[in-house]
């Protein structure tokens, strides 16, 4: 697939407590400016997917909520769901299809509207009523942190450093969630939200809508001089109930060191750290970051911590990681944050990313992980 | 020879200072400490706690007798959900008795008549009590939560049934009428008197002349309390000297109803000698009471020693003693009942059963068609899950809306095999670290469509 697919247009929406916004306004509102940034009226898609993980009354549930929202009728359209991977799942079955041959211009749209809720935090429709009684998200990755720190030593500490990284990156980015700074002191002294996790080692719960327009290759020159193209993509799925599994370590994750072999072979790249640029990377929590550098072949197992210490995926570093400021400053709205990545990376490669621009950015990757560190998807993008 | 094969007791870990109920009402300082179940617990899973390593030590047994007179249903089986999570087999012979204090005594004499009768080889008394005293009561300040439970066979006795007598007497003096939350009690000189002494005494009176034995042949008197004291006169007025005594706990454990007459027994096996002539009543609307003598078997078997707590948790104020209480009665809500579900998945969920590999030997929760080890399908067994085990990895999650925050997630490595997911409980969050050992309990995890809720937690092993 590597180079037969382009991402012609992107968009994205502010990303953060939208009250004000309905999901269709999302929706709508991604998906225009990412037909104004393909130069495209929407006549022009001949199909569409729609990642959105949590449906709600009235929206998000089908094919529907894509279609009623842009009016776009008679046309295949299909949602997708994968866990915290709905985005960049929906982006690889559009990237699928155009590589297939089947559609020339296709839209992807990630959008999720998790803040319609009366009370905080996320839902959590669907688990076993007993068995997974007292599991939260952030439960679920502390646990793993915790096993890693027992295995590698270190602490806290590390994990404040890759929410102040992101916190300066999310600073730069007018569309991020947040916008503020915070210090290691103040992440350290934050109520504890799952040991060994405090408020600000995890990501916040949030409203928003990503979109991209991906089409052939060889057409792509019609709409724009610059598109981006699709070099690699990987997808692995391990165990949603890791921790049933006598053989898992809880140090990392099966499912990104997968589905990055898989991106990596189709697009040729030998050597991670040095031929990826720059990485939008799932950093649901602090230490998610950590493990994901390891994952993703970053540096060695282990080797996270001393990663982020030396200041190797800072802004300026030699592989700066998540310079949008990531889940932890961006925010999450789960099935619009892979699309987000995608609209991240390409923004990037274009030059068109400001004060937090990765100079000369020509592979960027997008890191995707879902459920327990169960679902990964990893897209490698390039000029 | 029928008699008991073995016993067991458990007294929650919550220990509650008489002198913080007094604080808290602005009373005079009490003496001594009570026994508080967890939020989490109830009387039903108090007597799977008792009853499990009975079960564990002895193998199934063929009837399970369940006493209390707080049981969490009125319509619904607790012996049948204590024999379940036990993965006891569905012919086991259940019963609930409740209605007096004395359901422990008849039970037991219930189990030592249908083994004598040759209809049940082996059975299972267990009594469990958690009861609830309004506030500002003397039953507040006396009721303790505790379970003990007695194996009945023919073969292998560690205490032979020498006598038993009982009486019914209609006597006024403690009660609750179907909706009261609290026992209503009528505690007089009167009350002690013709209500507990004199029925106590006629029960013990009569096993010793069934038996020819002078007073002082008795080598220890399990007699039940009703108040720590009133046991004193009743052996004095029988001629038993009040160092043969068992000691019904009231500085560890309080007055624990149903469970009493059990609990003392339990205890009077842990110290007596072959020989022994061991005099056990309950009192309730009546009383009943058995004669048994102490066999060479009891001083050969390792007895189970019911020893101080050593994870003893204070309960540090009253409101927290009030939330312990109450917490779970108020968390409705959550997720919808499935009796489908609840069906289809209790041999995992409740008799905690898992998949073996044949091919691999891997043991795994839940159950599995395909191994996750090997991706054999064939011939994969089910097979019960070590109830042991050491923290894998944790976490405190203050995030969760749990009653005691924060909730602790753990995940176990079971001993014999395979992982399990669980919170943990009766324990200090502090204090949980990877590698500690851990055994699970089954507890009340929690209230929705008008139904008590149960599932598995580990909490840390003394």
């Amino acid at each position: 697939m590597k180079d037969q697919v382009t991402v012609i247009g992107v968009g994205c929406t502010k990303f953060g407590d939208n009250f004000d916004q309905s999901y269709e306004d999302l929706v709508v509102e991604a998906a225009q400016a990412a037909f104004a940034d393909a130069g495209i009226e929407p006549e022009r898609i001949e199909a569409a997917w729609l990642g959105t993980f949590s449906p709600h009354a009235g929206h998000g549930k089908a094919s529907v909520s894509l279609g009623d929202a842009l009016r776009l009728y008679g046309k295949p359209i299909s949602r997708v769901e994968n866990y915290c991977a709905t985005g960049t799942d929906a982006f690889r079955h559009a990237a699928m299809a155009v590589a297939a041959g089947v559609y020339d211009v296709v839209l992807v749209v990630g959008a999720e509207k998790l803040k319609d809720r009366s009370v905080r935090g996320l839902a959590s429709d669907g688990r076993h009523p007993y068995r997974d009684d007292g599991l939260t998200a952030p439960g679920m990755f502390a646990m793993a942190a915790n096993r890693y720190f027992h295995q590698f030593g270190g602490g806290r500490e590390a994990l404040a450093r890759v929410a102040v990284k992101n916190h300066h990156n999310g600073s730069l980015n007018p569309k991020a969630h947040f916008q503020m700074r915070v210090t290691e002191e103040q992440v350290l002294k934050a109520p504890l939200v799952a040991w060994p996790f405090g408020l600000y080692d995890c990501c916040p719960t949030t409203d928003g809508a990503a979109a991209a327009i991906l089409c052939r290759a060889d057409l792509a020159r019609q709409f724009r001089a610059d598109p981006i193209r699709v070099k690699g993509i990987g997808l692995a799925v391990t165990s949603g109930r890791p921790w049933y599994d006598s053989a898992f370590d809880y140090v990392g994750f099966e499912a990104t060191r997968a589905a990055s072999r898989q991106a990596y072979r189709m697009a040729g790249v030998a050597d991670p750290v040095k031929e990826v640029d720059l990485a939008e990377v799932h950093d649901c929590f602090t230490w998610t970051e950590i493990t994901n550098y390891e994952d993703l072949g970053f540096c060695g197992k282990g080797e996270g911590m001393r990663f982020i210490g030396e200041g190797r995926s800072a802004l300026g570093g030699d592989l700066p990681v998540n310079p949008s400021g990531g889940l932890k400053s961006f925010g999450h709205p789960i099935g619009a944050s892979g699309v987000r990545m995608i609209y991240e990376v390409a923004t990037q490669l274009r030059g068109q990313a400001g004060p937090r621009q990765v100079p000369g950015a020509e592979l960027g990757l997008v890191h995707n992980l879902g459920g327990p560190g169960a679902v990964a998807c990893v897209v490698l993008l390039g000029q | 020879m029928v008699g008991l094969t073995d016993y067991s007791c458990y007294i929650p870990r919550g220990r509650l200072a008489r002198s913080t109920i007094a604080a808290a009402w602005g009373a005079a300082p009490r003496p001594g400490w009570k026994a508080v179940r967890g939020f989490d617990e109830d009387s039903l899973t108090l007597g799977q706690a008792a009853a499990w390593p009975l079960i564990q030590r002895n193998g199934p047994a063929g009837a399970l007798y369940f006493a209390s007179t707080s049981s969490p249903y009125w319509q619904r089986s607790a012996a049948s959900l204590i024999a379940a999570a036990c993965d006891l087999p569905p012919d086991v012979a259940t019963a609930d008795l409740g209605g007096s204090l004395r359901s422990a005594a008849t039970a037991l004499r219930a189990a030592f008549d249908a083994v004598a009768a040759g209809a049940r080889r082996h059975a299972l008394v267990v009594a469990a009590e958690s009861r609830d005293p309004a506030p500002e009561s003397e039953q507040e300040m006396a009721f303790g939560d505790a379970a003990a439970a007695v194996a009945v066979g023919a073969e292998e006795v560690i205490a032979e049934l020498a006598g038993w007598a009982a009486r019914s007497d209609d006597f006024l003096d403690e009660w609750r009428r179907e909706a009261d939350p609290h026992v209503h009690s009528l505690a007089s000189k009167f009350s002690l008197r013709g209500g507990y002494q004199a029925n106590v005494v006629a029960v013990g009176r009569k096993l010793l002349e069934q038996a020819a034995l002078e007073p002082a042949g008795i080598a220890i008197a399990a007699l039940a309390s009703p108040d720590g004291e009133a046991h004193r006169a009743a052996a004095r007025a029988l001629g038993i000297p009040p160092e043969r005594l068992q000691d019904p706990r009231m500085n560890d454990a309080g007055v624990t109803g149903a469970a009493m007459p059990l609990l003392l027994l339990a205890q009077a096996l842990d110290r007596a000698r072959a020989g022994d002539w061991i005099l056990a009543i309950g009192y309730g609307d009546g009383a009943e009471g058995f004669l048994l003598r102490a066999t060479d078997r009891l001083e050969r078997m390792e007895r189970p020693r019911l020893a101080p707590e050593a994870l003893a948790i204070e309960v540090p104020t009253y409101p927290l003693y009030r939330k312990l209480r109450e917490s779970l009665r108020q968390r409705g809500g959550g997720t919808e009942l499935s009796n489908v579900l609840w069906q289809r998945e209790e041999a995992e969920n409740i008799r905690l059963r898992g998949t073996l590999c044949p091919r691999c030997g891997r043991v795994q929760f839940p159950r599995t068609r395909v191994c996750a080890g090997c991706r054999n399908s064939q011939g994969l067994a089910e097979k019960p899950l070590g109830r042991r085990g050491r923290v894998f990895t944790f976490t405190r999650d203050f995030l969760y809306d749990a009653p005691a925050s924060p909730n602790i997630m753990a995940v176990v490595d079971l001993e014999g095999g395979g992982r399990f997911l669980c919170q943990m409980t009766d324990a200090d969050p502090e204090r949980v670290e990877i590698g500690m050992e851990v055994e699970l309990v089954l507890r009340r995890l929690r209230e929705s469509a008008s139904m008590h809720h149960y599932y598995w937690k580990c909490r840390p092993r003394s």
